[in-house]
């Protein structure tokens, strides 16, 4: 604060404040009823020019009023050396002007420093030295508290931007570290990117394996539709340079910050600001920053990935042993999966919703490994003690499933793909909305591929004749808005084309 | 788009939020950090940055957890909310 202090711009600004100030205001009122009358002022400096004072000479006293000019000047003249003289003394002094009129004036000092002056003239009573020192206790209290104000407000000025982009960034954190979907992540950062730095483009470039090249992941631009996404060789351009040497490269109208893990993994580019100014040393700490939130988030969501990839890869493992272990359950095929995605995306399930209906296609029939295989394979009615065994298969699909926490979600669809919309199903006959709308869609997807598929106990049937059936059992075994998605999806070209091809090996 | 005009339905609550904003161009937060800048109850901030957002005044960043808003970077919309910040306070 001492260097503040200092500054002239400060001087003049705690003088401002100090001249606004209610409370000398009332001082002056105060003190000037005590005086009989008074004409205060406040000045900088004693100068014959300075325009308060003349115009308290000129204007103001009722005396001077109607003087001339030269005697104006003279008493301008004795009230500035007056003024001086004070300023020298560091004490109020007492003066009686030309007129024969009494006034003081109080240079207003803290500590070493000379602030200004403030001084009153037209006094018609005696001043006397106890009234002085009242004038002199409560003046310092004033500038006192101007200054405290003042130094409250400069310390406002100075923490409130820091403290709205140390929001930004906590916001920025919030909003990045909220997806774990890998795309999404680096759009989501680009843009945040460009928001902060009020910048024209922003591209994001990951280094390849080779740690040869940057491939270009995402490109932005505010001013064209299509951006072009370009390989950089590390070393060079801006964005290869800043991988290369694993520090921002800034130059008028870009700003190449880094992405640094224990090595760099990749680079974030921003281009021509929008206000047309340089990028300065404040966007490269503020882009630093984002920078390693960034690096957290992307390495989380290639985390996330390399997980998701493991456990499908379990899932898909678990699914080949249920079809080579169980007789008569296959692996479901490709377009049974697309089928219920796309019917799971109809009924606008979240991305997680989509995966765990993906698991669950895959697993479904998991518990089919515990019945035995002249019961799955049997080509006619079963018994009732046999019906009794393949009814207990979601639970133990379910019971497989259960120590593997990952898959918590999944088994819910497993345990009810067999309850019936209207309560009539199995294992716990729930009904409607009790049943999770994965396994609603599951169900209608299995009826779907049992009835298109060859068994062991019937005959398989047309996709029209299935989704005709399938229809018919609408609001009874089936979800109605279910039954509505799986016809809009069969109905589509490709749909058709996939199936087409699963069950002739061609086109149709 | 909507034109922003004096008529435009902007209450003083929109105001404040556009004048921090329009200060704080770099700026992204949520309801609850606009409410603290604005000194505003949250409720009423959230459904005025919805408003702005309509208004293509404030950009929504959505997430699952939070959405952040932050200040639009069309130059002819800055300069007319410049012109009605200068119109409402010219000091």
């Amino acid at each position: 604060m001492g260097e503040i202090k200092d500054n002239k711009g400060y001087q003049r600004e705690l003088f401002d404040r100090l001249k606004k100030s209610i409370s000398l205001k009332k001082e002056e009122e105060c003190i000037g009823l005590c005086l009989g009358s008074a004409l205060w002022w406040l000045i900088e400096e004693p100068h014959p020019k300075d325009a308060c004072l003349k115009k308290l000479i000129s204007n103001k006293c009722p005396v001077l009023k109607d003087k001339n000019s030269y005697k104006k000047n003279c008493c301008l003249n004795t009230l500035v050396e007056v003024v001086k003289k004070a300023g020298k003394s560091r004490a109020l002094t007492n003066f009686e002007c030309l007129e024969g009129l009494r006034g003081f004036v109080y240079p207003v000092f803290q500590g070493d420093k000379l602030y200004g002056y403030i001084g009153s003239c037209y006094t018609k009573k005696y001043v006397s030295p106890q009234l002085m020192n009242v004038f002199a206790a409560f003046t310092d209290a004033i500038v006192r508290e101007v200054q405290k104000e003042l130094e409250l407000s400069k310390l406002y000025e100075t923490i409130r931007p820091r403290a709205v982009a140390l929001s930004t960034v906590h916001t920025v954190h919030r909003l990045i570290s909220s997806t774990l979907d890998m795309n999404e992540l680096l759009q989501r950062i680009a843009r945040l990117s460009l928001q902060i730095l009020r910048a024209n483009r922003c591209s994001i470039k990951l280094v390849d394996s080779t740690k040869k090249l940057l491939l270009p992941k995402v490109t932005i631009d505010l001013r064209e539709k299509k951006s072009k996404l370009k390989k950089v060789r590390i070393g060079r351009w801006s964005p290869g340079k800043a991988a290369k040497f694993g520090r921002p490269i800034r130059d008028i109208n870009y700003l190449a910050t880094p992405l640094i893990d224990e090595d760099v993994i990749g680079v974030i580019t921003l281009y021509d600001k929008v206000d047309k100014k340089p990028f300065t040393a404040f966007d490269q700490e503020i882009m630093s920053t984002l920078a390693e939130q960034a690096v957290i988030a992307i390495k989380n969501a290639q985390l996330y990935k390399e997980q998701e990839k493991l456990t499908i890869g379990m899932i898909r493992s678990l699914a080949t042993i249920v079809s080579a272990h169980a007789k008569g359950t296959n692996l479901p095929r490709a377009s049974f999966l697309r089928i219920t995605i796309l019917i799971g995306q109809k009924m606008r399930l979240p991305a997680m919703g989509l995966k765990e209906l993906e698991y669950a296609t895959l697993l479904h029939d998991a518990g089919h490994l515990v019945v035995p295989d002249e019961v799955l394979t049997k080509p006619t009615k079963l018994t009732g003690r046999e019906y009794s065994m393949v009814k207990e298969h979601p639970i133990t699909g379910a019971e497989i499933l259960r120590p593997m926490k990952s898959l918590k979600s999944v088994t819910p669809i497993i345990l009810h793909h067999h309850e019936n919309y209207d309560g009539t199903g199995y294992p716990k006959g729930l009904k409607k909305d009790q049943i999770p709308l994965g396994a609603r869609i599951m169900a209608v997807v299995s009826a779907f591929e049992a009835m298109i598929e060859k068994r062991p106990y019937r005959t398989r049937i047309s996709i029209d004749d299935a989704t005709e059936e399938i229809s018919r059992n609408a609001g009874t075994q089936f979800d109605p808005k279910v039954v509505q998605a799986l016809l809009e999806v069969v109905k589509r070209q490709d749909i058709r084309a996939m199936l087409m091809k699963e069950r002739y090996g061609k086109h149709k | 788009m909507v034109s922003i005009n004096e008529g435009t339905l902007l209450s003083e609550l929109h105001l404040k939020i556009i004048k921090f904003f329009h200060e704080n161009q770099a700026s992204i937060d949520t309801p609850r950090g606009v409410s603290t800048w604005v000194r505003e109850e949250r409720p009423k901030v959230k459904q005025a940055l919805e408003d702005l957002v309509v208004l293509k005044i404030l950009s929504a960043h959505r997430s699952t957890s939070t959405t952040g808003y932050s200040y639009t970077t069309n130059k002819k919309i800055i300069s007319k909310i410049e012109k009605l910040l200068k119109k409402r306070n010219p000091s």
